[in-house]
C-alpha cells in the first residue's frame, strides 16, 4: 500500500492537487482492536491526513469488515464534546475513532470505528441511536468552512449513519413498537382494520414525507447537505451507501460516496485533498442532534491512480 | 435572547426570539369547578388524533387529579423544584423564568421524563391530601381540611414556548394567523429536545415514525369556525374554545378577553415559567390559596372571589353558561332578559340559553285509585 502524509499547512487549499513533496510514513502507535484482521494493517497513525489509496475495481462499500479496507491507513481521529452550539454534550464519552479512506476515481468510501459496547438501533422515548457523520466541503475553497456544519454560503456535505436506519434494513422495517416493547399488546391499530394507504395516514410523519420516519429504506447512510447547524437539509437524491455491523465491542461502518457529487458540489476527484471532519453519537450517552462527539477538521488525500 | 414582553409576568424577559405575537391566539378556557375527571375529552382527543400505532402512550388532551396526579409522572413538581424558590413582587414576577435560568450549554431549564414517566396517566387518581382518619366520614371531623381537584391539561399554545426555544432544527412553530404551535412533521428529526424544554410535557414522541407530536388545537376544526374535540365532548360543560387579543388590544365585548383581561377569573397555568401559557383556569375555589397561587399566580384570590359572586354578575354568569352550548367558536356574547346569546364574527346569533333554567315542581303526594279505592301514591313509589 502506499502512505502520504501532508500537512495542516498544505491542506488549506483543497479540491486542488495534493501538496507537492508529500512525505511517505507514519507515526507508529500501539495497535487498536477492531473487527477487520489487522495482520496485514500497520498501526493507526495519529495526527496525520488520511490517505485514500486509489484501488481500482468495486470498493467494499456494504462490508465494514472486508479485508480490502487493509489497503488504507488507520488514522487516529480524536473527539471532543460539542460544546461550541447548545445544546452541549456536558461531557465526552469517547475519546477517538478510527478512520480509513479508499476511493477508485467514481466512489468514495470511509470506513470508521469506535469503541461502544452498546448497540443502540431503536428509538424510543429518552432512547436515542448509534450514529456517525462524514463532514466534507461542498465545494473547493482556500479554508475549510465552518467546522460547525458550515455557515450560510459555505455549505457543507454531509454523510450520516445511524444505527437505527441500519436495523430498519437489516430487519425489513421492524423498528417500530413491536421491537421497542417486544411484550405489547395492541388493541386495534389502523394498519390491523384499514388499507394500507388509509393506515399510513396515521403515521403522519411518513405520511408527510419525512425521510427520518420510513422504515422501509435502501440506504442506511442519509446525505444532507447543510449551512450552519440546524439547517441540513436532506437531499432529493440519494446517492450515499454504507453498512455498519457491531463486533467486538465496537462499530464498524462503511460510508460512501460517488465522487461526482453531481447534486452537491465539486467532485472528489483522485490527486485532491479536502478537509474532512466526523461527528459520532452514542445512544446510552443521551447523545442527539447537536449533543454529540465532534472531530475537528482533518486532512483527507485522494491518491492519484497509481 | 431577545427582550419580550410577557404581561403574564408583568415585565419583560429573556426569550431566544423576539416578539411574534400572532394575529389573535387560540384559548382554552377551563372552569375547573366543574370537572369529574370523566375524561371524555381524553377519550375525544384520542380517538380523534392519536390512535395510530406509535402513539400507545400519548395524550394530548389529560385530565390529572391535583396534587398527587402528573402526566406525565412529576411533571411539574420537578421543574419547579429545578427552578428553585422564587418569588412574586405582587403582580410582578420577581424570579426568573425557565429562560433566564437556563444553565450553560443549554436552551432552556428543562428535564427528560424516562418512559416510566409516561406510562401512569393516572397515577394519583381521586388522592385527596390526608388520610383516610381525616375524612369527613369520620363524625368528628366534619369539616376537614383534605382537598383535591382536577386539572385538565393540553398543550397551552404558548406565545414563548420553549419547545420552539428549543428546537435546534427550528421545526416548531406558531401559526401567525391563531398561534396554535404545531411540529412540522417534514422538519421534525427526532432530537426531543422538546420534550426536555417543555414545562407542561406536552410535546411527545412517536415511536413509528420517531418524530414529536402534540396537541394540534383541532385546526382543522377551529378552520371551521368549530371549538375542538376536547371542549365539545365535555359533559361538564367546563371548557370554552375561544380567540385572546393581544394584551395591548384587549376588547371586552371578546369572551376569553372579558375572562382573561376584564374580570381576570381565569388564569394562566405556572406563569413564572414564563412561556405566556393561552390556556386559562377558573380556579377550584375549595383549594388553600397557597397552593393556587403556586399553580396559577398571584390574581388567585381575587378570582376565587369572583366566581364566588359570579350569581350576581349577569354578563360573567351568562357567558360561563353558553360554554358547551354550541359547537361554535363564539364572537361575542349579550345577556338580556336572563337570556344569555352568543354571536358569530357576522353577528349572527349562535345559541341562547337562560341563565335560570325553567322548573316545575311536582308534588310528593298524590291522590290516585287503585283497583277503585281512592290512594295516597308518593313518587319514588311510580
Amino acid at each position: 500500500m502506499s502512505e502520504t502524509r501532508i500537512t495542516r499547512k498544505d491542506a488549506l487549499v483543497y479540491g486542488g492537487a495534493a501538496a507537492g513533496g508529500l512525505v511517505a510514513g507514519g507515526a507508529v502507535v500501539a495497535g487498536l482492536a477492531v473487527a477487520v484482521d489487522q495482520s496485514k494493517s500497520p498501526p493507526a497513525l495519529v495526527g496525520e491526513p488520511i490517505t485514500a489509496p486509489y484501488v481500482s475495481g468495486a470498493l467494499p462499500v456494504d462490508d465494514p469488515t472486508a479485508g480490502a479496507w487493509n489497503d488504507a491507513q488507520r488514522v487516529l481521529v480524536p473527539l471532543v464534546a460539542q460544546q461550541f452550539v447548545p445544546p452541549f454534550l456536558e461531557k465526552a464519552q469517547l475519546a477517538e475513532i478510527q478512520v480509513r479512506a479508499l476511493h477508485n476515481g467514481e466512489v468514495l468510501a470511509f470506513l470508521v470505528e469506535w469503541d461502544d459496547e452498546n448497540v443502540d438501533d431503536l428509538d424510543g422515548i429518552r432512547r436515542y441511536h448509534d450514529a456517525v457523520a462524514v463532514q466534507l466541503p461542498a465545494r473547493t475553497g482556500s479554508t475549510p468552512p465552518a467546522l460547525t456544519m458550515g455557515a450560510p454560503g459555505s455549505p457543507v456535505h454531509i454523510l450520516q449513519w445511524r444505527a437505527t436506519w441500519q436495523r430498519d434494513i437489516d430487519s425489513g422495517g421492524k423498528t417500530g413498537v413491536d421491537q421497542i416493547y417486544p411484550e405489547v399488546v395492541h388493541d386495534v391499530m389502523p394498519d390491523d382494520v384499514l388499507p394500507p394507504d388509509a393506515a399510513q395516514l396515521y403515521w403522519v410523519g411518513r405520511e408527510a414525507g419525512n425521510p427520518l420516519s420510513q422504515v422501509f429504506r435502501t440506504t442506511p447512510v442519509e446525505e444532507v447537505v447543510a449551512e450552519g447547524f440546524g439547517s441540513a437539509t436532506h437531499l432529493s437524491s440519494q446517492t450515499a451507501v454504507g453498512r455498519g455491523v457491531h463486533e467486538g465491542g465496537g462499530w464498524h461502518v462503511a460510508v460512501a460516496v460517488p465522487s461526482a457529487r453531481a447534486r452537491v458540489g465539486d467532485p472528489l476527484a483522485p490527486g485532491t485533498s479536502w478537509p474532512v471532519a466526523f461527528a459520532v453519537w452514542l445512544g446510552s450517552g443521551e447523545n442527539r442532534g447537536g449533543r454529540k462527539h465532534i472531530a475537528d477538521w482533518q486532512t483527507l488525500v485522494l491518491e492519484e491512480k497509481a | 435572547m431577545a427582550k419580550v414582553r410577557n404581561w403574564q409576568l408583568g415585565r419583560d424577559m429573556d426569550y431566544p426570539y423576539a416578539a411574534a405575537r400572532p394575529k389573535r391566539q387560540f384559548t382554552m378556557i377551563m372552569d375547573t369547578n366543574k370537572c369529574i375527571a370523566c375524561q371524555s375529552c381524553t377519550i375525544a382527543c384520542k380517538s380523534t388524533w392519536t390512535w395510530g400505532k406509535g402513539q400507545e402512550f400519548m395524550l394530548w388532551n389529560n385530565i390529572e387529579t391535583k396534587p398527587y396526579g402528573f402526566y406525565p409522572t412529576g411533571w411539574d413538581v420537578n421543574i419547579l423544584e429545578l427552578l428553585g424558590e422564587q418569588e412574586w413582587d405582587g403582580d410582578v414576577y420577581a424570579g426568573q423564568t425557565i429562560f433566564e435560568a437556563a444553565p450553560e450549554g443549554e436552551r432552556v431549564l428543562g428535564w427528560a421524563p424516562a418512559e416510566e414517566d409516561w406510562s401512569h396517566p393516572n397515577i394519583g387518581e381521586d388522592e385527596p391530601t390526608g388520610n383516610a382518619e381525616d375524612t369527613t366520614y369520620v363524625p368528628d371531623t366534619p369539616h376537614s381540611m383534605m382537598w383535591m381537584y382536577y386539572l385538565q391539561r393540553i398543550c397551552n399554545h404558548c406565545t414563548y414556548p420553549a419547545c420552539v426555544a428549543a428546537c435546534p432544527r427550528e421545526a416548531i412553530y406558531k401559526r401567525p394567523e391563531d398561534g396554535i404551535v404545531l411540529v412540522d412533521q417534514t422538519r421534525c428529526r427526532g432530537y426531543q429536545e422538546c420534550l426536555t424544554a417543555c414545562p407542561y410535557k406536552k410535546t411527545m414522541f412517536n415511536l413509528e415514525t420517531r418524530v414529536s407530536e402534540k396537541c394540534i388545537g383541532c385546526y382543522p376544526k377551529l378552520e371551521q369556525g368549530l371549538q375542538t374535540q376536547c371542549t365539545t365532548s365535555c359533559i361538564g360543560r367546563l371548557r370554552l374554545t375561544n380567540y385572546l387579543s393581544a394584551p395591548d388590544e384587549v376588547d371586552p365585548r371578546k369572551p376569553a378577553d372579558f375572562l382573561v383581561h376584564i374580570r381576570k377569573i381565569a388564569l394562566p397555568i405556572y406563569p413564572q415559567l414564563g412561556l405566556e401559557p393561552n390556556v386559562y383556569y377558573i380556579p377550584p375555589v375549595h383549594v388553600p390559596t397557597k397552593f393556587l397561587t403556586q399553580m396559577f399566580g398571584p390574581g388567585v384570590e381575587a378570582a376565587v372571589e369572583m366566581y364566588r359572586n359570579a350569581k350576581d354578575d349577569p354578563e360573567l354568569l351568562g357567558l360561563l353558561m353558553l360554554f358547551g352550548a354550541t359547537e361554535r367558536i363564539m364572537d361575542t356574547w349579550d345577556v338580556s332578559d336572563g337570556v344569555a346569546r352568543a354571536y358569530d364574527e357576522e353577528g349572527e346569533e349562535i345559541v341562547a340559553v337562560p341563565l335560570r333554567e325553567p322548573t316545575f315542581v311536582r308534588s310528593f303526594e298524590f291522590a290516585t285509585d287503585v283497583a277503585g279505592t281512592p290512594t295516597t301514591a308518593y313518587r319514588h313509589n311510580t
